[in-house]
C-alpha cells in the first residue's frame, strides 16, 4: 500500500517536477507509472523511497510515513533504481549478500533465496564475478536480485524492464504477478505500453509533473469512449496542446 | 583545430569543478578558498624569499642566470612527475573516452583535446612556484616589458616538453600492459615498481647530496660548480630548459630571441612526436580500459557460504567500503596503499643520510631523556596526525559513493550508522600507519615501552579526531558528480582540509609541550584527555547533525 497526498517537488525552486500528486496504490495491485521523458516519474519514485524530500505533501508506505517513521517505512519496500551502474567493484554475490545484511535476512532463507533467484534470472555463473564485468541487463538483474532477496512487501521499480532479455523480462513479470497476487504491492515505471496494458491492474499517466489519468485500462477506454490501444490513448493524452 | 578546443572545453566542463557541488553556497566556497590560501600562500612566500636570497647570493658572483636554468629544469621535472598522474587520469581513467571513440573525430583531435586538458592542469600547478620564480627574477634583475613577455611565453611553453615525455611514458606503459586478464593487477604492480624505483632513485641522490644542501650558501656553491648529480641529471633530461633560461636572460638582445625561437621549436617538435606516437599507442591502450576480469563459473559451495555469511548492517556496510577501497585502483593508490607507503617513504630521508647512524643514536638518547620526553611525545603525536591527515579515506568517504550515494537514503539503516561505517576504514588505515611509524621508531630509536604505550594512548584519539573532522568536511562539500574514480580522490580539494587540520593540531601540540616544558606523562595525559573530549564532542555532532547534513545532499 502506497499513499501519496498532495506531493510537490521543484528542483532549485524553478519548475515543478512533480506538482500536487495524490495517488493510492492498494495492496494486491500492480501499478504502472507512465509518462513521457522528464514527466516526473523518477522524481516521484525518489520521493517515495526517501532519496529526495518533497517540498509539500505526505507519503506513506504501508501506513508508515517516510518523513517521520523513516526506518520503518524503508523496511517496507525494495527499490531498483533506473541506473544499475553501481557497486561495480563488488562481486554480484557480495552485493546481494550486502543487501541481505542491510535488511537482516536470516542465514537459512538467504542461501536458498539467492540460489533460487540466480537460477530464475540465469545468473548462477555470474555471481562470482564483479558487477563491472556484467552487461547492462545483467546489472539490472543483480539489482533486482538485491531487492528480492529481502522479500519486501512493496516493490518499487524504476524502469526495471529496460535491457532485460525476453526470458528475464518474462520471469520478472511473472514474479510481479505472483507478488501482487499474494496480497502485496508492485509499483513500477515503464515506457513499454504493451507491458503496462497487459500486466498492470491500474496505471497512472503523468505529464509535466501532473497526473493526467489514474485508473484501469478499461476505465480509460470508457473515459475516452474509444477502443483504442493504450498506446494511442497515451499519445492522445500527452500530446502537446 | 577548432574541434580540439571544443572537445577540451567539454571535457573540462564534464570533469566539473574541483570543489564540491557547482552550486555550493557562498560561504563554503569562501572557506575553501581560505583554506587553499592558508595552505598555499606561505608556500609561495617561502619560495619567493628563498629564490630572492639565492638570487642575491648568485648575483655577487655574476651567476644569477643559473637560478633560471635550475628553476626551469626543476619545474620541468615536477611537471613530468605530475604529468604522469594527470595523463593517467585524463587520458585513461576518465570515462569520456568511451563516448568519444564512436564520434567522427580523427584520433589526433581526441588526443589533442586530452593533451590540452592535462596541460591546463599543469598550468594551474606550476602557478605555485614557477610563476613566482619568473616574477622574482624579473623584479630582481629589473627586467623590462620584453622580459615579462618572454616570461609569459616561457611559462606557457615550458610544460609542453615534459608533459609530452610523461604522456609517452604512460602511453607506452598502458599499451604494453593492455594484455591478459588481470590488467588492473598488472598495472598496479607496474605502478608500484615505478614508485619503488623513483623512491630508490631519490634515496641514492639524497645520499650523494646530504649534508651539502643544508643552507643557501652551499646550494649556491653547488649550482655554480655544477657538481650535483641531481641537477646535472635534470638539466640533461630537459635540455631545452637551458634554452628557455638563456632566452629569458637575454630577453633584451637578439640572441635572446634566437634562444626563444629554438626553445619554441623544440616544443613544437615534441608535440609532433606526441601526436605521432599517440596515434600508434593511445587507442590500443585505452580501448577496453573498463574491461574487468570475469570467470563466469559457478561459485563453489565453500566460497559461496563464506560470501553470504550474515553480518550486522554496520559491519556489512563497513566491509563494502573496505572492499571497494582495495579494489578500485584509484582508491588503492590514494587511500589504502598510501597509509603503508607514507611511513615507509618517511624513512628514506633519514636512512639515506650518510651520517644517519650517529644522528639516530644521539636522537634516541636525547629523545627519551626527561626534559625532552614531553616534546618528543608531542612530535610523535604530530607525526601520527600528519599521516592521518595525509590519508584521504575519510575525507572522501561521501564523495567516493558518487551517484550511488543516493541509494544510501533508501536503505533502512540510520544515517548515523552509515557515517560510522564509513569512518571505520579510514581509522583502521591511519592506525596501521601509526603502528608502522612506531615499529620504525622502535627499530631505529629504541623507543622505550612506556613511550610506545603513551604514543598509542594519544595517537588513537588523535587519529579519530582527524577522521571525524574529515568526514564532516566531506559531508559539507561532497563532490558526487565525478565521471571517474580518479576524479573523486585526485581532483578533489577536500583532503587539503584534513592536511591543514592535522598540521595545525600537531603544531599546537608541539608548541604546547614546548612552552609548558611538560614531562612525558603530563603531555600524554593532557593530549589524551584533550583529544578524547574533542572526539566525544565531534562524535556527538556527527551522530546528531550528520544525518541532517546528509539529508541535505540532493542532486
Ligand atoms: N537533479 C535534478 N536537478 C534538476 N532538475 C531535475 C533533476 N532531476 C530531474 N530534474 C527535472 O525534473 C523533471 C522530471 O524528471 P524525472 O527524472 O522525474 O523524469 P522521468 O519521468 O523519470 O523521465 P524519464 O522517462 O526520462 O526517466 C525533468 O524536467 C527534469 O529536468
Ligand atoms: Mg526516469
Amino acid at each position: 500500500m502506497i499513499e501519496l497526498t498532495g506531493v510537490t517537488k521543484s528542483y532549485n525552486n524553478t519548475i515543478k517536477a512533480v506538482d500536487n500528486v495524490s495517488l493510492t496504490i492498494p495492496k494486491g495491485e500492480i501499478f504502472g507509472f507512465l509518462g513521457p521523458n522528464g514527466a516526473g516519474k523518477t522524481t516521484t519514485i525518489k520521493m517515495i523511497t526517501g532519496i529526495i524530500r518533497p517540498n509539500a505533501g505526505q507519503i506513506k508506505i504501508n501506513g508508515k510515513d517516510i518523513a517521520t517513521e523513516t526506518l520503518a517505512a524503508k523496511r517496507q519496500f525494495g527499490y531498483v533504481p533506473d541506473s544499475p551502474d553501481m557497486f561495480l567493484r563488488l562481486k554480484g554475490l557480495e552485493y546481494v549478500s550486502f543487501m541481505a545484511d542491510i535488511y537482516e535476512v536470516p542465514q537459512k532463507v538467504r542461501n536458498e533465496r539467492i540460489l533460487q533467484l540466480a537460477q530464475r534470472f540465469d545468473m548462477t555463473n555470474a555471481l562470482g564475478d564483479t558487477i563491472q564485468s556484467y552487461s547492462h541487463g545483467m546489472r539490472q538483474k543483480i539489482m533486482i536480485m538485491g531487492v528480492l532477496v529481502h522479500h519486501p512487501e512493496v516493490w518499487i521499480l524504476d524502469e526495471p524492464l529496460t535491457g532485460l532479455d525476453p526470458k528475464s523480462s518474462y520471469t520478472l513479470k511473472e514474479m510481479m504477478r505472483e507478488h501482487a497476487d499474494s496480497g502485496r504491492t508492485v509499483f513500477f515505471s515503464t515506457h513499454v505500453l504493451e507491458v503496462a496494458e497487459k500486466l498492470c491492474d491500474r496505471v497512472a499517466i503523468i505529464n509535466k509533473g501532473q497526473i493526467l489519468f489514474c485508473g484501469t485500462f478499461a476505465e480509460m477506454q470508457q473515459h475516452f469512449q474509444s477502443n483504442n490501444s493504450l498506446e494511442s490513448l497515451f499519445l492522445e493524452l500527452t500530446k502537446h496542446e | 583545430m577548432s574541434k580540439i578546443f571544443l572537445l577540451s572545453k567539454i571535457m573540462m566542463k564534464n570533469a566539473g569543478s574541483a570543489w564540491g557541488n557547482k552550486k555550493g553556497s557562498g560561504w563554503k566556497s569562501a572557506l575553501l578558498l581560505l583554506a587553499i590560501g592558508i595552505g598555499v600562500l606561505p608556500l609561495m612566500l617561502v619560495g619567493v624569499m628563498f629564490m630572492a636570497g639565492l638570487y642575491d647570493g648568485l648575483a655577487l658572483i655574476g651567476q644569477e642566470g643559473a637560478l633560471l636554468g635550475l628553476g626551469v629544469a626543476l619545474v620541468s621535472l615536477a611537471i613530468f612527475v605530475l604529468g604522469i598522474v594527470y595523463v593517467l587520469s585524463v587520458f585513461y581513467y576518465s570515462q569520456d573516452v568511451e563516448h568519444m571513440l564512436p564520434l567522427p573525430l580523427a584520433p589526433w583531435q581526441i588526443l589533442g583535446a586530452k593533451f590540452l586538458v592535462a596541460l591546463f592542469y599543469e598550468y594551474l600547478t606550476s602557478f605555485l612556484l614557477f610563476a613566482p620564480l619568473l616574477v622574482t627574477y624579473g623584479v630582481k634583475s629589473g627586467g623590462g616589458v620584453l622580459y615579462y613577455l618572454f616570461a609569459l611565453l616561457v611559462y606557457l611553453v615550458v610544460p609542453i616538453f615534459p608533459l609530452v615525455l610523461s604522456a609517452l611514458v604512460v602511453m607506452l606503459f598502458m599499451r604494453f600492459t593492455s594484455v591478459g586478464k588481470s590488467k588492473d593487477r598488472f598495472r598496479l604492480i607496474g605502478g608500484l615498481l615505478a614508485i619503488v624505483a623513483a623512491v630508490g632513485f631519490q634515496a641514492v641522490i639524497q645520499r650523494q647530496t646530504s649534508g651539502r644542501m643544508d643552507n643557501i650558501e652551499q646550494m649556491q656553491q653547488m649550482i655554480v660548480n655544477g657538481d650535483n648529480v641531481l641537477l646535472n641529471l635534470v638539466t640533461q633530461l630537459f635540455p631545452a630548459s637551458k634554452l628557455a633560461a638563456l632566452a629569458l636572460i637575454g630577453s633584451d638582445s637578439w640572441s635572446g630571441l634566437g634562444y626563444l625561437a629554438s626553445f619554441l621549436l623544440v616544443a613544437a617538435v615534441s608535440v609532433v612526436v606526441f601526436f605521432f606516437a599517440g596515434n600508434r599507442l593511445y587507442f590500443r591502450g585505452v580501448m577496453g580500459i573498463s574491461e574487468a576480469m570475469a570467470k563466469r563459473k559457478k561459485v563453489d559451495e565453500s566460497a559461496f557460504q563464506k560470501l553470504v555469511r550474515p553480518r550486522s548492517a554496520l559491519m556489512a556496510y563497513g566491509l563494502k567500503e573496505w572492499r571497494i577501497l582495495w579494489r578500485t585502483p584509484a582508491y588503492l593508490m590514494n587511500c589504502t596503499l598510501s597509509s603503508v607507503l607514507l611511513p615507509v617513504i618517511a624513512l628514506i630521508p633519514i636512512l639515506s643520510r650518510q651520517d644517519s647512524g650517529e644522528m639516530l643514536a644521539s636522537l634516541s638518547a636525547r629523545l627519551q631523556g626527561d626534559e625532552a620526553g614531553g616534546i618528543s611525545l608531542a612530535v610523535a603525536f604530530a607525526a601520527f596526525l600528519a599521516v592521518a591527515g595525509a590519508n584521504s579515506t575519510s575525507v572522501t568517504a561521501i564523495t567516493r559513493d558518487g551517484q550511488g550515494f543516493f541509494l544510501n537514503k533508501s536503505l533502512p539503516i540510520p544515517y548515523a550508522k552509515i557515517l560510522i561505517a564509513k569512518l571505520m576504514p579510514g581509522i583502521i588505515l591511519s592506525v596501521v600507519s601509526m603502528l608502522l611509524l612506531l615499529a620504525e621508531g622502535g627499530w631505529l630509536l629504541q623507543l622505550s615501552p612506556v613511550f610506545v604505550v603513551y604514543c598509542l594512548l594519544i595517537g588513537i584519539p588523535g587519529i579519530i579526531f582527524i577522521n571525524l573532522f574529515g568526514i564532516m568536511v566531506d559531508l559539507h562539500l561532497p563532490k558526487l558528480s565525478w565521471s571517474s574514480e580518479q576524479e573523486a580522490v585526485k581532483q578533489n580539494l577536500n583532503p587539503l582540509f584534513t592536511l591543514l587540520a592535522s598540521a595545525l593540531a600537531g603544531g599546537l601540540a608541539i608548541a604546547g609541550a614546548f612552552v609548558m616544558g611538560a614531562s612525558m606523562t603530563v603531555v600524554a595525559v593532557g593530549l589524551f584527555a584533550l583529544f578524547a573530549i574533542l572526539d566525544l564532542i565531534l562524535y556527538r555532532i556527527l551522530v546528531t547533525k550528520g544525518p541532517v547534513w546528509m539529508e541535505k545532499i540532493e542532486a
